[in-house]
C-alpha cells in the first residue's frame, strides 16, 4: 500500500525531521501530508508559582510566550510546507495545544488517513522539552497504521 | 463568554461544610476532637465552615439552577467554586490532617532534643496544604468548574501580605528593612552577576543567561515572568528556567525548615535565611510558616525580605534590559524606557502593606501605645489580681532585688497586686529576665505582666485572617505547580542554577549565623 493521506506529527527536532523525511519518501504521488504541530500543555502551568507580578506583567508574559510559540510553529510549518510542495504533494497544517498522544489521536479521528508518521524519542541527555509521546496511549487508540522513524543519532 | 459551569460540586461542598459546622456544634465530633487535640479550634470550625458552607450552598444553587449570562456577575460568581474548593482542602488539612500527623508523630516520641518528627520536618498545615494542592493538580487535575477560582489564591497571598502590615512596629520595620536591604542587595546583585558571569563562561545565549539570572537572583518564577520578554528569551529557555526554579523552590521549602531546626535558628535568623536563600517568594512564606506554625514572627521577617526582593525586581529588570540591548545585535538600537519598566513592574500590593502599617501606627486597630498589636492596660478584674499566696512569695524574695528602680516597681506590684504602670511593666520584665528571683517568683512576675498586656481585638482578628489567607493562598498556589512544568528543568539552567542556588543558600546561612542576632 502506498499511503496517499499521511498524518505527520513533527515539531522540528532531529527526531521529528527524520519523521518528515520518512513521510516525504512514503507518500504516494500527488498525496497529501497533514502536518500536526502540538504545543505541549505544560505551558499552561508555567506561570503557576508567580504571585508577585501585577496583571500587566502577567499578561505581557502570556502574550510574549504565545507569540514566540506561534512564531516557532509558523517558521517550522513554512519550511516543511515548502519542502512538501516542492516534492509535488499537498500540504495541510494543524496546530493544537495539549498532550502529544491525545492530540495525535484526536487529529487522526478527524479525517481519513492511510498512515500516521512520527519520530522516535530522542536519546537520553539530548536537550529538549520533556513532553514525550505516550506510545501505549497512542498504539491502543490508533485505528490506522503507524510508522515510527528511527532517530538519526541512534 | 460564560464562565459559570453547571455543576453540583459547589453545592455538595456547601452541604458538607454546613454538616461539619452542625456536627461540631452539636458535639457529635467530640471523640475525634479529643483524639486530635483540637478542642481550641471547635469555635473556628463551627464558624468558618458554617459561614462558607452557606456561601457554597447559595452560590452552588445559582451555579446549578441560575440563569448564566455573560457579564461581571457570571465572571465573579464562577470563581466561588474554585475558591471554596481551595478553602475546603485547606480546612480539612488544617483542622484534621495536620493535627492527625502531629498525634502520630508525638506517639513516636521526640526525635531531636525535645522536638517531634513533624516539627523537625515542618509537616504542618501550610506545607501539607501546599502538598495537597500539588497532589490535586498532578494526580486528579483541577476540575473545570474550579479552574477560574484557583487563580484567586494569588489575591489571597497579596491580601495576607497587606494585612501583615498591621503587625509591625516602626522599630521592627526599620531594623528588618535595613537588614533585608543589605542582605538582599548583596545576594540579589551577587546571584544575578554570578549567573551572567557563569553564562558567559559556559557560552550560553544572552537571552538564556538574562532570564535565568533574574529567576535565580530575585524572586524565582515571578522574576522570570517579568524578565523573559525583556531579554527576548526563547520558549525552551523559559521552560528550562522555570522548571529549574520550581524544583529548587519546592526542595528548599522542605529542606530549609529541617536545617533550621537542626541548627536551632531563631525566628529572625530563619526568616532572614529563607527570605534570602529560597528562590520562590511563595515558598519563602511556606518555609517560614513551616518553621513556626503556631506563630507568625518568622513569617513577618521572611515577608519583609520578600517585599524587599520584589522592590528590587524593577531595578533588576532594568539592568537586564540595558545589559541585553548592549550585548545583543538583534536588540541594538532599541531604547529602554526606564520609567515604563519601573512603573509596570512595581508591585502595587506593597503600597497596600505600607498603608496598613501607617494606619496601624495611628492606633486605628490598636491603642497608639501598642507594640506589635499588644498594649498596656492595668484596668483589670479583681479575679486577675495576684493572689495572697503570690504576693507573699514576692514579699519573701523582695530582699534579693538590689536595683532601687526594680525594688520600687516590685514594691508597687506587691502593694497593688498588679503592675502599676507601663514603666513598671518594663522594669518588672527586666527583673524577670535577670533571673534574680526563684523560678516560682519569676512565674508570678510573668503572670503579672501577662494580665496587664493585651492583644487588640482587631489585631487578633488580623492574625487569624493572615494565617487563613496564607493557608488559602499557598494551597491554591500548590494547585498551580505542575509536575510537567518541573520536569522541564534541564540543560545549562539546571547546572548554573544548581551552582548559584547552592552558593546563595550556603553563603547566606553563614552570614546569618555570624551576623544576625535574635533581638531587635
Amino acid at each position: 500500500m502506498t499511503p496517499a493521506r499521511i498524518l505527520l506529527a513533527s515539531h522540528g527536532t532531529p527526531g521529528a525531521r527524520a519523521a518528515e523525511q520518512a513521510a516525504l519518501s512514503l507518500c504516494a504521488r500527488e498525496g497529501t501530508i497533514w502536518h500536526l504541530e502540538v504545543v505541549p500543555d505544560f505551558w499552561k502551568g508555567m506561570r503557576g508559582d508567580d504571585w508577585l507580578n501585577n496583571a500587566i506583567t502577567q499578561q505581557r508574559f502570556g502574550d510574549y510566550v504565545e507569540s514566540q510559540l506561534e512564531r516557532e510553529l509558523a517558521e517550522h510549518a513554512e519550511a516543511l510546507s515548502r519542502e512538501v510542495l516542492d516534492r509535488g504533494f499537498s500540504y495541510e497544517n494543524l496546530s493544537v495545544l495539549g498532550k502529544p498522544a491525545e492530540c495525535l489521536l484526536d487529529a487522526a479521528a478527524r479525517e481519513t488517513f492511510d498512515l500516521v508518521v512520527i519520530g522516535s524519542p530522542r536519546p537520553k541527555g539530548t536537550p529538549g522539552y520533556r513532553s514525550r509521546m505516550k506510545m501505549e496511549t497512542l498504539v491502543r487508540g490508533l485505528r490506522i497504521p503507524l510508522f515510527v522513524a528511527p532517530h538519526p543519532d541512534r | 463568554m460564560v464562565y459559570t459551569k453547571k455543576h453540583p460540586a459547589l453545592l455538595i461542598m456547601g452541604v458538607l461544610l454546613v454538616a461539619l459546622a452542625v456536627a461540631t456544634n452539636a458535639g457529635m465530633l467530640d471523640g475525634l476532637v479529643d483524639y486530635l487535640k483540637i478542642g481550641k479550634k471547635t469555635g473556628e470550625i463551627t464558624g468558618m465552615s458554617g459561614f462558607f458552607g452557606i456561601v457554597g450552598l447559595a452560590v452552588g444553587a445559582w451555579h446549578m439552577w441560575g440563569k448564566h449570562e455573560e457579564g461581571n456577575l457570571d465572571y465573579y460568581l464562577s470563581s466561588v467554586g474554585g475558591a471554596i474548593f481551595i478553602l475546603f482542602i485547606a480546612m480539612i488539612v488544617t483542622w484534621f490532617v495536620a493535627p492527625w500527623i502531629a498525634v502520630i508523630s508525638k506517639s513516636m516520641g521526640p526525635v531531636m532534643g525535645a522536638k517531634y518528627l513533624h516539627q523537625v520536618l515542618g509537616l504542618n498545615y501550610i506545607v501539607l496544604g501546599i502538598v495537597a494542592g500539588i497532589i490535586t493538580v498532578n494526580v486528579f487535575k483541577i476540575p473545570g468548574w474550579a479552574e477560574n477560582g484557583v487563580r484567586l489564591s494569588r489575591l489571597g497571598l497579596k491580601t495576607g501580605v497587606i494585612l501583615l502590615g498591621t503587625l509591625y512596629s516602626l522599630a521592627e520595620l526599620a531594623h528588618l528593612g535595613k537588614l533585608s536591604v543589605v542582605m538582599i542587595g548583596f545576594f540579589v546583585l551577587g546571584s544575578v552577576g554570578l549567573v551572567l558571569f557563569l553564562g558567559g563562561r559556559r557560552k550560553i545565549p544572552n537571552s538564556m543567561a538574562g532570564v535565568l539570572s533574574a529567576g535565580m537572583g530575585v524572586c524565582g518564577v515571578s522574576a522570570t515572568v517579568a524578565a523573559a520578554p525583556v531579554v527576548q528569551a526563547k520558549p525552551t529557555e523559559i521552560a528550562y528556567t522555570i522548571g529549574t526554579i520550581l524544583i529548587w523552590g519546592v526542595g528548599c521549602m522542605f529542606l530549609f525548615p529541617v536545617i533550621g531546626h537542626v541548627l536551632n535558628l531563631g525566628h529572625i535568623q530563619f526568616g532572614a535565611w529563607a527570605g534570602t536563600g529560597i528562590l520562590n517568594s511563595a515558598q519563602v512564606a511556606g518555609a517560614a510558616l513551616a518553621y513556626q506554625p503556631d506563630g507568625i514572627e518568622t513569617l513577618k521577617v521572611a515577608e519583609i525580605f520578600n517585599i524587599t526582593r520584589v522592590l528590587f525586581l524593577p531595578l533588576i529588570v532594568l539592568w537586564l534590559a540595558i545589559w541585553y540591548v548592549r550585548r545583543e545585535e538583534s536588540a541594538a538600537g532599541t531604547k529602554v524606557n526606564v520609567g515604563k519598566v519601573v512603573i509596570e513592574k512595581f508591585p502595587l500590593f506593597v503600597l497596600g502593606f505600607i498603608l496598613m502599617f501607617a494606619l496601624s501606627s495611628t492606633g486605628i486597630f490598636a491603642p497608639p501605645n501598642h507594640y506589635k498589636g499588644k498594649y498596656f492596660d492595668n484596668d483589670i478584674k479583681e479575679s486577675k489580681l495576684l493572689t495572697e499566696a503570690e504576693v507573699a512569695l514576692l514579699t519573701t524574695e523582695a530582699a534579693k532585688v538590689q536595683s532601687p528602680a526594680r525594688a520600687e516597681a516590685l514594691a508597687r506590684l506587691i502593694e497593688g497586686r498588679k503592675i502599676a504602670n507601663i514603666d513598671d511593666d518594663a522594669t518588672i520584665r527586666g527583673l524577670t529576665n535577670a533571673k534574680v528571683l526563684s523560678k516560682d517568683a519569676s512565674k508570678v512576675l510573668k503572670k503579672a505582666h501577662k494580665v496587664v498586656y493585651h492583644t487588640a481585638k482587631k489585631i487578633k482578628q488580623f492574625r487569624q485572617w493572615i494565617t487563613w489567607l496564607f493557608a488559602f493562598g499557598l494551597t491554591g498556589l500548590g494547585m498551580q505547580i505542575t509536575g510537567a512544568a518541573m520536569r522541564q528543568a534541564g540543560g545549562q539552567p539546571l547546572v548554573i542554577g544548581g551552582i548559584v542556588g547552592t552558593i546563595k543558600a550556603v553563603l547566606s546561612l553563614i552570614v546569618i549565623l555570624l551576623f544576625v542576632s535574635e533581638t531587635i
